[in-house]
């Protein structure tokens, strides 16, 4: 049986029944939350289990076998198509919304409305999910505006700050802006091609390469390097991500900004664009808006006093990185450096997931004890919350790339790849993280300093906040422990699935 | 590809790095240059930014001519960078159409010449 459209229905029923479910018990709707994500969870195992021992695409047609239409030549229905890639990102999209509706538990607790809440959590959770695994380019922006909208209503959740408000407005405007810039890219393909589904636009683009092909791409790429966050389009990212619960802001920095952002981007670059145009060129334009988004975003983060926001431009550094793997895979597409940056890129999409959840999830306990966030109030942290400081310590090692954890990993085959490549652009990977560890070492220092008068009464939260940080923790070492084993037989693959495009083309055209 | 002996390294580097850092940091604060303590904690001030324009022991570069030195200049021309990303506006919806347009136009420009 394929299980593949269960990744939609299960947070899709779950959000909607949790209405219903509220009336029965409150308890009973937070722990359905928790069933609802653990089940989506299980069948993201699945479906990656199943690519990765098989190493066939997976194909699914909404309502028949075949995307063309009865008695016409051309794909009419909507096709969901998953590769290595999608699978890999699916399955740590639902690890850590699962960890962060866990973790809701305690750190919501005096909210109201937690019904909203988790409907909305699952919608953006199946929003993502959407986003990685379909293979239609409509069907894509649909799933990118579900996403949006509930992580938009998310920010401002807490309406009883201006800060939430005012976040949540200025991310949703700015926010549309830029999903219409994505939607006029996708109208100009459809009006020149005819076709929405990914693989079909691919054919066609590649036998016909036309100037609106090249504005539509234009218009799609600024649309999405604004929302992964990249600069110089990342200035909503730093007001959006502080003002959300700390559960959320987990989910936004490690997650959205990568289905929404970079997925999207290495998707739509390598799967349809791929071979149709020069490719060297499209690596050079990702590696530029990397590089700037590496330095700046790193450079911002060590100027904040806000911890939150400090994580906030940590997190535009961090996809600097990524975007520099994929822009080195598409530059160097087709050599053994192209693969390991794009292995890297991958790589280090998942490991930022997992660091920065992390961060969030010791930000949030930290606000939830001490209520405050601001850095010069938090000195002499680490003797009244000693195990939320071992979980920072061990995410600010992991996010500076420090060995044995699994940060290093990834940052390795990125610097290794990049200065094989172009040595500058490994001096500037190297120059970014000089600027990531002196504002992580502030934060340190500040953990770590004389005890001040606010953190007196501080000390570690609860079980339903701790486990999720103690499993990131875990997840985290566990991955830098086992980085070969974990590149050869998940990363490399994965890239090279993705690199193939043809493949991908041939998974729907053949079948 | 990385291997375990590169890990060992870059941690050795670190530490070597965090210890020379300490070092320089206690050379610095006994000599003073430039260096204040500030209330509870310390502040350290770079001294191209210091309101009597004196370098302890650096008297001979006195005044505006602090800031012109190369070594104080390039200091200062970092810090001037952070002081520059401190002022950071995230303001108006205009901008932010600006920064979108202009980043599909750069895209756009190169596609169209190099694409």
């Amino acid at each position: 049986m394929n299980v593949l459209p269960f990744l939609i229905i299960v947070p899709l029923f779950g959000a909607f029944s949790m209405p219903l479910i509220k009336l029965i018990s409150e308890k009973f709707r937070d722990i359905w939350a928790v069933i609802i994500s653990a089940i989506t969870l299980c069948v993201a195992a699945d479906v990656f289990y199943t690519i990765w021992k098989t190493n066939q695409i997976i194909v699914y047609t909404l309502g028949d076998t075949t995307p063309l239409g009865k008695g016409v030549g051309f794909p009419i229905r909507i096709v969901w198509e998953v590769d290595l890639l999608g699978a890999l990102i699916a399955v740590t999209i639902a690890f850590v919304s699962l960890l962060a509706i866990i973790y809701s538990l305690e750190y919501m607790k005096y909210d109201t409305g937690l019904d909203k809440y988790y409907t909305l959590i699952l919608i953006l959770e199946l929003g993502m999910l959407g986003i990685v695994i379909t293979g239609d380019i409509f069907n894509f922006y649909v799933f990118l505006e579900i996403m949006s909208i509930a992580s938009y209503a998310l920010v401002a959740f807490r309406n009883d700050t201006w800060e939430g408000i005012e976040a949540g407005i200025k991310y949703m405007f700015v926010g549309s802006l830029a999903s219409s810039f994505i939607l006029l890219g996708i109208a100009l393909l459809y009006g020149q091609y005819g076709t929405l589904t990914m693989a079909y636009l691919s054919h066609y683009i590649t036998r016909e390469p036309t100037f609106v092909s090249k504005v539509a791409l234009a218009f799609i790429l600024g649309g999405l390097l604004f929302k992964s966050g990249a600069v110089p389009v990342h200035m909503w990212l730093a007001d959006a991500h502080p003002a959300a619960p700390s559960s959320i802001s987990a989910m936004l920095s490690g997650l959205v900004i990568k289905a929404g952002g970079v997925y999207a981007i290495a998707r739509i670059l390598f799967s349809i664009y791929g071979i149709s145009l020069n490719i060297r060129t499209l690596g050079w334009i990702v590696i530029f808006f990397a590089c700037l988004t590496l330095i700046v975003g790193n450079a911002m983060a060590v100027v904040q006093t806000d911890m939150k926001r400090l994580f906030a431009f940590s997190s535009v550094g961090q996809i600097g990185y990524i975007l520099l793997g994929i822009g080195i895979g598409l530059a160097a597409y087709g050599t053994k450096v192209g693969q390991i940056a794009l292995a890297g890129a991958i790589y280090h999409t998942v490991n930022h997931a997992l660091m920065k959840a992390l961060l969030f999830l010791v930000a949030g306990a930290v606000l939830h004890e001490v209520g405050t966030k601001n850095l010069n109030e938090l000195s002499g942290l680490a003797r009244k919350m000693p195990l939320t400081s071992f979980a920072f310590l061990v995410g600010a090692a992991a996010i500076i790339g420090l060995p044995p954890l699994n940060g290093f990993a990834s940052k390795w085959l990125i610097y290794e790849s990049s200065a094989l490549y172009n040595p500058f652009l490994a001096a500037v990977a190297v120059l970014g993280t000089a600027f990531c560890t002196a504002a992580y070492i502030r934060v340190l220092f500040t953990f770590f300093g004389k005890e001040s008068e606010k953190v007196k009464e501080a000390r570690d939260p609860g079980k339903a906040m701790v486990i999720p940080m103690i499993i990131l923790i875990l997840a985290i070492i566990i991955m830098g422990l086992l980085p070969w084993q974990i590149n050869d037989s998940i990363m490399l693959p994965t890239a090279k699935m993705l690199e193939e495009s043809g493949k991908y083309v041939l998974a729907v055209l053949g079948g | 590809m990385f291997g375990y002996w590169d890990a060992l390294y870059f941690i050795y580097v670190f530490i070597i790095g965090l210890i020379i850092s300490y070092i320089l940091m206690k050379w610095g604060e006994k000599a003073s240059m430039g260096t204040r303590r500030v209330g509870a904690g310390t502040k350290v001030y770079l001294s191209g930014e210091d309101e009597d324009e004196v370098i302890p022991q650096f008297e001979h570069l006195r005044g505006y001519f602090t800031g012109r030195h190369v070594m104080w200049g390039l200091i200062r021309g970092i810090n001037r960078m952070f002081i520059a990303f401190r002022r950071e506006h995230t303001g108006l919806l205009t901008d932010y159409v600006a920064y979108l347009l202009m980043t599909v136009a750069i895209i756009l420009g190169v596609l169209i010449i190099w694409g």
